[in-house]
């Protein structure tokens, strides 16, 4: 809200031999303490996606007084007061949004290194089993549990077992619509039945070597030479040149609306209207026009059984890639007669893959506990003249937020999240 | 209101072949899709062999296609099986005037699709290369600048587990809600299961749902035979996965993918399809319990079982026929048997279980796919698959089997179990489609 950034130089490793490389990075933090003491060895088999996935379900859990099994045994058994609520394991879900994870290089190439052939090659013969039998292979080398640390599913699943959540569970992997279509699945078996309570979002690290390796070939990265790094993430700005990768993990706390008001829970939004569509098109392109994205617009406002002039802000996909971004632009003008207020935190985060959805989820969910509108970072040229909040403003009566994500893949998820008041 | 989900096409491609008929067949003939492994040279590992997808040739047109350039195996495997369901769902053939006439916006799909595999030359040269031995680490400048020459970027962006969904979505403009889960050996039946919900709330009118993996390449084997999961008998590789046998010993990895056409009850009456089955539960949950092992007692398998039981209406005395997850490791089949008898108490003993993983090896996210196909043919040709390679019985495992040969017998309803590392459980049940 204040108009910070959080893009800079990557320092996870040293990324000189990329030409982008600047990166939306999570400060340093320990897994450990957000963990019950009984689980820091999971923390051992922790991609850095699973623990920002687990610090961010943490503090969900927190803000929203569930006094899960991690929570009591943190806390000695006992909720930290009687405003914490205990709920029935089998009814609570967890629907977390997840990308490719990619392995630790080091690890693997340490144990490569022990079956290479002089010419650089890994040698299979000797990968398995080594020559010498009393030398450990290199395949030995690796954690009896290695594969673990890399399943998608391992998000949700280390989040299940240490809040003990044993209702309906996925994995959504979507790449950037995959927040959204975890919040729209749970959000349906809460609907039908299944659980009372969900925790859903996504995580994911870009800020990983492979990643950057992938999104510098793909031609997705920003291309202001690394000199102004909080200046280089420019969504829906006639001087985009790309965006910048970026890590986290969002997490929310959805819950069925009586289940919620009977235990005094904070309410920071309503879930209003959901859809999903995909594009029909290859890889990377977006259709010129924005078709699909003005069709999941209005499918998700018509589920809300709402006109588009309800809609008071939208938060677009902002790919910050030019030609995603013009489709965009031109999708939301064909969807909406009068284009209301639009903003994005890419520019101060850029691009989290699973994570940006999630992020722009818990955004829009404090813009509306808050009435304020937060600012979008670095587009005070805006693409066709679109009206993004350009600083952070109270708002007048925002009553619905239009959240729309698109993976490079074509999976489009929509969300409208509304004010919730209590005498409605 | 809730509509009706029928399944109105199937298609596979397996380690026991790459169509319906020939690998239906060679199930029932109790024939085994193992054999060592060809992807990659595995003769140093653990296990050397796995239930491949052997003498493959990409459909001819899918192999010319510019909409389908670079894409994985596991993609390839995933376009075929669903080009196999959707021409036997007799729906128009992409292209055709016919074709344009569909709404784009309701046809779907959910895929429980993996990750594709690494591209290992250029992955493990540009690592070895640039190791500093004595800093114990990777030379990152020296990596950054071999890895942007060496990795090739659409091979690298195919690997992301959206991408089957994408190129289906290409293959037949289907526009509907397209999603992808992961959720490891569970995943396609969940995919299923959800997408049934889907047309059940009226999101579409069809939907292209299974799943397509392969982790039969050097890290995928690596990681399985780290864990111990994968049975090691090298010398009688067919003999090697023995699902509820006393001296079962693990795994067998395999590849594939399963697609089936589920569609709105209405619309599939309408255009005079041709009904296979119906979908009639879906159960889902989480153990809660820990990464590497189930429940003991099977907390989250019972759970789903009894959640699709309920959600179809129907009590374990209607089930006919339990499709298992049935791998063969020595906890996932005792504590099948255990959530069996849990869930269906003193009826557990007269329904038969069979489990193809026998024969079919472990298709990891596809499995469940594979495993509801199976289950339609049981319900169409009323037979049941065998558990092959069963000789010795455990008295954890004291249920029936179906052992060694198939069994004639009257099927109205089955129920699929798929359960997946970290605790993810997931039960379809299907059955005989009436007016």
């Amino acid at each position: 809200m204040s108009g910070r950034c959080g893009v800079d130089v990557i320092r996870a490793f040293d990324a000189s031999a990329f030409p982008c490389g600047i990166a939306g990075s999570v400060p340093p933090f320990k897994t450990t303490d957000f963990v019950p003491k009984s689980y820091r060895k999971s923390t051992k088999i922790m991609a850095r996606d699973i623990e920002l996935a687990v610090v961010a379900a943490d503090n969900a859990v927190r803000d929203a007084r569930l006094a899960t099994r991690g929570i009591l045994e943190i806390n000695n058994g006992k909720p930290p007061d009687e405003s914490w609520y205990t709920p029935d394991p089998a009814r609570v879900g967890c629907n977390i949004g997840a990308g490719l994870i990619c392995a630790d290089l080091n690890e693997l190439t340490e144990a490569m290194a022990r079956a290479a052939n002089p010419d650089g090659t890994l040698d299979l013969g000797r990968w398995g089993k080594s020559e010498n039998p009393d030398e450990s292979s290199g395949m030995d080398a690796l954690a009896p549990l290695w594969l673990l640390k890399y399943l998608p599913n391992m998000l949700s699943c280390h989040v299940s077992i240490i809040h003990d959540t044993r209702g309906p569970s996925n994995t959504i992997t979507c790449q950037q619509a995959s927040a959204g279509l975890a919040l729209s699945e749970a959000c349906r078996t809460i609907e039908r039945g299944q659980a009372d309570v969900a925790l859903v979002g996504g995580g994911e690290s870009l800020v990983h070597p492979m990643g950057l390796m992938r999104w510098t070939l793909l031609n997705l990265l920003n291309r202001s030479g690394n000199t102004d790094p909080a200046k280089a993430c420019r969504p829906y700005d006639k001087r985009c040149t790309g965006t910048v990768v970026s890590e986290g993990a969002g997490v929310l706390v959805i819950e069925e609306l009586e289940h919620a008001r009977r235990r005094g829970a904070h309410i920071y939004a309503e879930i209003r209207g959901l859809a999903s569509c995909a594009s029909g098109l290859p890889l990377g392109s977006a259709d010129p026009a924005g078709e699909p994205l003005k069709h999941v617009a209005l499918r998700a406002i018509s589920d809300a059984k709402l006109q588009p002039e309800a809609v008071n802000l939208i938060m677009p996909p902002a790919s910050v890639v030019p030609q995603l971004d013009q489709s965009d632009a031109n999708g939301i003008r064909a969807a909406f007669g009068h284009v209301p207020a639009i903003t994005t935190p890419r520019g101060a985060i850029g691009d989290a893959g699973a994570a940006s959805q999630a992020l722009d989820l818990v955004f829009a969910a404090q813009m509306l506990n808050r009435q304020m509108l937060g600012p979008t970072l670095n587009s005070d040229q805006p693409l066709d003249g679109l009206p993004l909040v350009q600083k952070a403003a109270e708002a007048i009566d925002l009553k619905n937020v239009l959240v729309l994500a698109r993976s490079l893949a074509g999976q489009h998820s929509a969300i409208l999240l509304g004010r919730y008041q209590e005498a409605e | 209101m809730r509509h009706r989900v029928v399944i109105t096409g199937v298609g596979w491609v397996t380690p026991l072949g790459h169509d319906v008929e020939t690998a239906w067949r060679r199930l029932l003939a109790g024939e085994s899709g193992v054999a060592p492994i060809r992807n990659f040279d595995a003769r140093s590992f653990p296990t050397t062999f796995a239930a491949e997808v052997k003498d493959y040739r990409i459909p001819p047109d899918i192999a010319a296609s510019a909409k389908h350039k670079n894409i994985s195996r596991a993609t390839y495997f995933a376009l075929d099986a669903a080009r196999q369901a959707w021409r036997q769902a007799q729906l128009p053939a992409p292209g055709s005037a016919e074709h344009q006439q569909l709404n784009p916006y309701e046809i779907g799909i959910y895929l429980g699709s993996g990750e594709g595999s690494l591209d290992f030359a250029a992955f493990t040269r540009t690592a070895i290369g640039n190791w500093n031995r004595e800093a114990g680490q990777l030379d990152m400048p020296g990596w950054g600048r071999e890895a942007l020459k060496s990795f090739e970027a659409l091979r690298e962006i195919e690997q992301e587990p959206a991408l089957p969904i994408n190129h289906l979505s290409l293959e037949f403009n289907a526009r509907g809600p397209a999603l992808n889960c992961l959720t490891a050996c569970a995943a396609s039946t969940q995919a299923l299961g959800e997408a049934t919900e889907i047309i059940r709330r009226g999101d579409a009118n069809i939907m292209i749902s299974g799943g397509a993996h392969s982790m039969i390449h050097p890290f995928g084997v690596t990681g399985f035979n780290r864990l111990t999961a994968l049975s090691t008998l090298n010398d009688q590789p067919q003999r090697a996965c023995r699902p509820f046998d006393a001296t079962r010993s693990g795994f067998v990895i395999g590849e594939g993918a399963g697609v089936l056409i589920l569609e709105n009850l209405a619309h599939a009456v309408k255009r005079g399809a041709t009904i296979l089955a119906e979908v009639v539960g879906y159960g889902s949950s989480a153990d809660a319990y820990r990464v590497t092992d189930q429940h003991p007692e099977g907390r989250g398998a019972v759970m789903a079982i009894n959640e699709a039981l309920k959600d179809a209406g129907l009590t374990p005395a209607d089930i006919d026929y339990i499709n298992a997850h049935g791998t063969g490791t020595k906890e996932n089949d005792s504590t099948e048997t255990h959530a069996i008898k849990a869930a269906f108490g003193e009826y557990a003993s007269k329904v038969p279980i069979s489990s193809i993983k026998s024969m079919m090896g472990h298709l990891i996210a596809a499995a469940g796919a594979v495993e509801a196909i199976t289950c339609v043919l049981t319900l169409r040709d009323q037979i049941l698959p065998p558990t092959a390679n069963y000789s010795v019985p455990d008295p954890e495992c004291d249920l029936d089997y179906v052992p060694n040969k198939p069994r004639p017998a009257e099927v109205d309803a089955v129920l699929s179990n798929s359960f997946g590392f970290g605790g993810q459980n997931d039960t379809l049940i299907i059955k005989q489609y009436k007016a």
